[in-house]
């Protein structure tokens, strides 16, 4: 690909990238969000016409105006969101699209074909809701490999899935390419991934080629560097960084703990007995006033000593099909933790959001703050109780997009900024601005509309707001999903900040490397329940990985 | 690219200063495409009608100078436009709360029927002064048609019947319901003169009951009602964007699930929406039997419901702004009637106001249309 361009309005996501890709590498494009590499991909694969530049494919100039051809020039891509039809078996999946008359037998011989050649099991007669994640990927894959691309293009592919299907993913690249000599582009912002399954990295930065590299003969904190374009802390090193070295390479010390005693101002460790110290008698202080009602007087006390703040005692639920999200899941949270929950995508944790969100009514068990039982499903009552939520989808529960921000800032809590049920604007601007500027939000106006900030500053929106309302319990589910690095090392830092503070944070997240980076304590979810928990010194990643994929070990 | 604002502060070059302007005016030819439209729809509908009339057999050009006559040409006639406005706007400002809190009522035909003959009711039996019995029918009326809004309202929070359905048949019954009322000689229908016939309507209001009236007909001349609703629209408007409960109605409509998490009930701020435009097309209906007419029979509501629904939508959602397009709807409306007079047969009359109406409503579906679309790409 030759200086290829793209202009979206006064925005340019490609500015004259040239991007070369050669048969038998895996090549890496590496970039935070929004630096142009979906844009670049999508010119390739003719699904976004470019303002100019040209595509070379073996020497020759080609003209890629549709998906249709590219396919036949043979250029596939897994995207990130499947587009597979769940009712549908894998056979079925494999063949939507083809024309003419359907031949089952043939379509399943070719996917157990391809499956044995590249490694890539999945049995055609499967329905694809039945699948894992990473099962799903693999049909995926094999809808793509059937047809021989010579380029085989993949969007964020581990972004859903557990580690070791993560690594079975790239042995059966590795395979793709050194086996049958095509070429595949990889790409991620996740660097570890890079480092360890790339043969050569691109790196692009606000719509520009910023570096091309050997993999070998660079590491994560150049490409780090070169990625974001300015050192970074290591907060972020730690979370970019992520678990894998470990796994691929066994033996070494847990990656995230080093860097993170590496930080003389923030010695997490050492510090957070005292500030669990510091907390306990504020959350005794804080439930006095509550005390005086008789009902709640006598757990309070309880509470305090003990210092739990939250408690879920094994709650059930079901979503409106009748489907269990939910089969007795217990956990405890204390005031100025930070307790992690790892565990794959799909397994309960949208359920505890939504729980913590008051969208989920439990039919058994009991969700307490401070003691007191809370209503679970009715209405804003968990926001009444203190709990502070960052959904895992800001879009659809975390925000209002087509409102202002400073209206976005205020939404629960309209009593500040009201008198006799009118709402004052300028109380209102004036608390936006606040927040505004204490959080960094990069917003023109606080009457911008919500749906024209970018992801990061929409995610500080809902922070703050969040945070404003002093809650006692903070829910983080999928804090940094969708963020790029300078985003996501904000994050990380407010919601160490706020459990310092006292607050008590659950954080909800299928990227261990960013709950091995924060929490103290790590809780593992499978299928609706909590399967195990182990404090951050003692986290072993294979036992952890093996309780993720279910196995109780 | 949903980027559009993007401006991470650290990491942010030295060189240019971010792309923190917002987006300054689009292209002239995008500026000039709703006008544009406007223009051609309108252009379109009064070619259709005129080629209609004239397949009737009646001039075109005559048809056009009837519509203005009965609508703008005179005093009269511009009272006449302006007191058809009056319950257009009523039931189009309950359609703007209902669908600001995301709710589509569709059912104000209806509801506006049924708040009709609770005011006529009370109009007939209730004893009293007359101001006291006026406000009194109005009360009532919007009541009535809060309540029968409140059939849906129930029937969607309780067992999820869909609120477009369940508002669009209860029309239907609504239209029964009055038809079997104003045929019993127990319930409303009139009572029997000595060598009179009775018809299927209720008894005449005693006159002290009747909306004030301003002017002398033949000269301009115009019911109290205008001066209700204009108020009512202000009142909303400023209620939907300066108080709390417009917020919420607002934050219930844009994202159901934040609002629930915020603590705004959609049973409670929903479904109080629904009785609330429930009311409105009640109230338009204790208007309009208090401003003329004075007694109810069958098709009493004549489409005003749906014509209010319509004025809603051509205005935006926003009431004020409904005021000039009730005035517009309301204008065809008198224009209509007046063309009825002239020999056009009035199945004609009703497709050529029906091609009006379709010519203002184009240009907002459309645009709605592309509106929705565009947010639905910047999303993905």
């Amino acid at each position: 690909m030759v200086g290829i361009s793209k202009h979206f309005g006064p925005v340019c996501a490609c500015g004259d990238v040239d991007l070369s890709v050669a048969a038998g590498e895996i090549h890496g494009l590496l970039g935070e969000n929004g630096a142009g590499k979906s844009t670049l991909m999508k010119v390739l694969l003719g699904l976004v016409t470019p303002d100019s530049g040209q595509i070379l494919l073996r020497g020759k100039p080609e003209t890629i105006s549709d998906p249709l051809t590219a396919a036949a020039r043979g250029i596939a891509m897994v995207h990130q969101h499947f587009s597979l039809v769940g009712r549908l078996t894998v056979w079925e999946n494999i063949a939507l699209g083809d024309r003419g008359r359907v031949d089952r037998e043939h379509i399943r011989t070719v996917v157990r074909e391809v499956g044995e050649r590249y490694g890539l099991a999945v049995d055609p007669d499967a329905r694809v809701e039945d699948l894992s994640t990473g099962e799903r990927q693999r049909v995926e894959i094999v809808k793509c490999l059937r047809r021989d691309p010579d380029v085989l293009v993949l969007d964020e592919p581990t972004s859903v899935l557990t580690l070791e299907e993560s690594r079975d993913l790239f042995t059966v690249l590795r395979r793709v390419v050194a086996d049958e000599g095509k070429a595949v582009i990889l790409i991620s912002h996740k660097l570890d991934e890079i480092i360890h399954a790339t043969d050569k990295v691109t790196i692009m930065r606000q719509g520009r080629v910023v570096g091309r590299r050997i993999t070998a003969e660079t590491d994560e904190r150049a490409l780090a560097r070169e990625m974001v374009g300015r050192e970074l802390s290591k907060w972020t090193a730690a979370t970019a960084v992520g678990v894998m070295d470990a796994l691929i390479e066994p033996g070494q010390t847990e990656p995230a703990s080093g860097p993170q005693l590496e930080v003389a101002e923030e010695p997490t460790t050492a510090d957070e007995p005292s500030a669990q110290e510091v907390s306990t008698p504020e959350g005794s202080v804080a439930a006095d006033p509550s005390g005086a009602t008789p009902s709640a007087a006598a757990p309070t006390v309880t509470e305090a000593t003990t210092g739990v703040l939250l408690r879920i005692k094994d709650a059930h639920a079901i979503s409106p099909e009748k489907i269990p999200l939910l089969r007795g899941l217990t956990l405890e949270l204390r005031a100025g933790e930070i307790l992690g929950i790892a565990g794959v995508e799909g397994n309960g944790q949208s359920a505890v959001g939504d729980l913590f969100s008051s969208l989920l009514p439990l039919t058994s068990g009991t969700v307490e703050v401070d003691g007191k039982t809370i209503a679970a499903g009715r209405p804003g009552a968990m926001h009444a109780a203190g709990i502070g939520v960052i959904p895992e989808d800001r879009h659809a529960s975390g925000c209002v997009l087509d409102m202002s921000v400073a209206e976005n800032l205020v939404l629960a809590d309209l009593g500040g900024i009201s008198k006799r049920g009118l709402l004052s604007r300028s109380r209102l601007n004036e608390r936006a601005r606040a927040l505004i500027e204490e959080f960094e939000i990069a917003t023109p106006s606080p009457d911008t509309p919500m749906r024209l900030l970018s992801g990061g500053n929409q995610q500080k929106v809902v922070l703050a707001r969040e945070l404003s309302a002093r809650p006692r319990v903070l829910v983080a589910a999928q804090p940094t999903r969708g963020l790029d690095i300078g985003a996501i090392e904000y994050m990380t830092l407010r919601l160490h900040e706020a459990a310092k503070s006292g607050i008590a944070v659950l954080l909800l997240s299928t990227e261990l490397s960013e709950i091995l980076t924060l929490s103290q304590r790590i809780a593992v979810i499978h299928r609706g329940t909590i399967v195990g928990e182990m404090d951050r010194a003692d986290v072993d990643v294979e036992r952890l990985g093996m309780m993720m994929g279910g196995q109780t070990a | 690219m949903t980027k559009l604002l993007e401006a991470p502060h650290a990491a942010r070059p030295a060189g240019p200063p971010g792309p923190a302007a917002p987006r300054t005016g689009a292209p002239i030819t995008q500026r000039l495409r709703t006008p544009g439209l406007y223009a051609l729809s309108l252009s379109l509908a009064f070619a259709i009608a005129g080629l209609l009339v004239a397949v009737v057999g009646k001039s075109p050009w005559d048809a056009a100078v009837a519509m203005y006559e009965g609508s703008l040409g005179s005093g009269s006639s511009i009272g006449q436009s302006i007191d058809q406005a009056a319950p257009l706007l009523m039931v189009a400002i309950g359609s703007v709360i209902a669908a600001r809190a995301g709710i589509f009522n569709i059912g104000q035909e209806g509801q506006l029927i049924i708040g009709a003959a609770v005011g006529a009711s009370v109009g007939l039996f209730m004893p009293g002064p007359g101001w006291f019995v006026l406000l009194m029918i109005l009360l009532c009326a919007a009541i009535g048609g809060a309540l029968w809004a409140s059939i849906a309202a129930i029937l969607y929070y309780w067992r999820g019947v869909d609120v477009v359905i369940a508002t669009l048949l209860l029309i239907f019954v609504a239209n029964q319901v009055v038809s079997f009322a104003v045929n019993r000689p127990y319930l409303l229908r009139e009572q029997a003169v000595p060598g009179q016939t009775t018809a299927s309507q209720s008894d005449m209001l005693r006159e002290s009951v009747w909306l004030p009236r301003f002017g002398e007909y033949p000269g301009f001349n115009i019911g109290a009602g205008i001066f209700i609703a204009a108020l009512l629209a202000v009142g909303v408007y400023f209620a939907l964007t300066r108080s709390r409960w417009g917020f919420r109605i607002r934050l219930l409509g844009l994202n159901a699930k934040t609002a629930h998490r915020a603590g705004v009930g959609a049973v409670v701020v929903g479904g109080g929406a629904l009785l609330a435009s429930g009311a409105f097309a009640g109230l338009a209906g204790g208007a309009m039997l208090t401003g003329s007419g004075y007694r109810i029979q069958d098709g009493f509501a004549d489409n005003v419901g749906f014509d209010g629904l319509l004025v809603a939508l051509v205005a935006k959602d926003n009431p004020v702004r409904a005021i000039p397009v009730a005035l517009f709807f309301g204008a065809l409306r008198a224009g209509g009637g007046f063309l009825a007079s002239t020999g056009i047969p009035r199945y004609i009359v009703a497709v050529v106001t029906a091609l009006l109406v379709l010519a203002v409503v184009f240009p907002t579906a459309f645009a709605e249309i592309q509106r929705r679309r565009v947010a639905r790409t910047t999303d993905a």
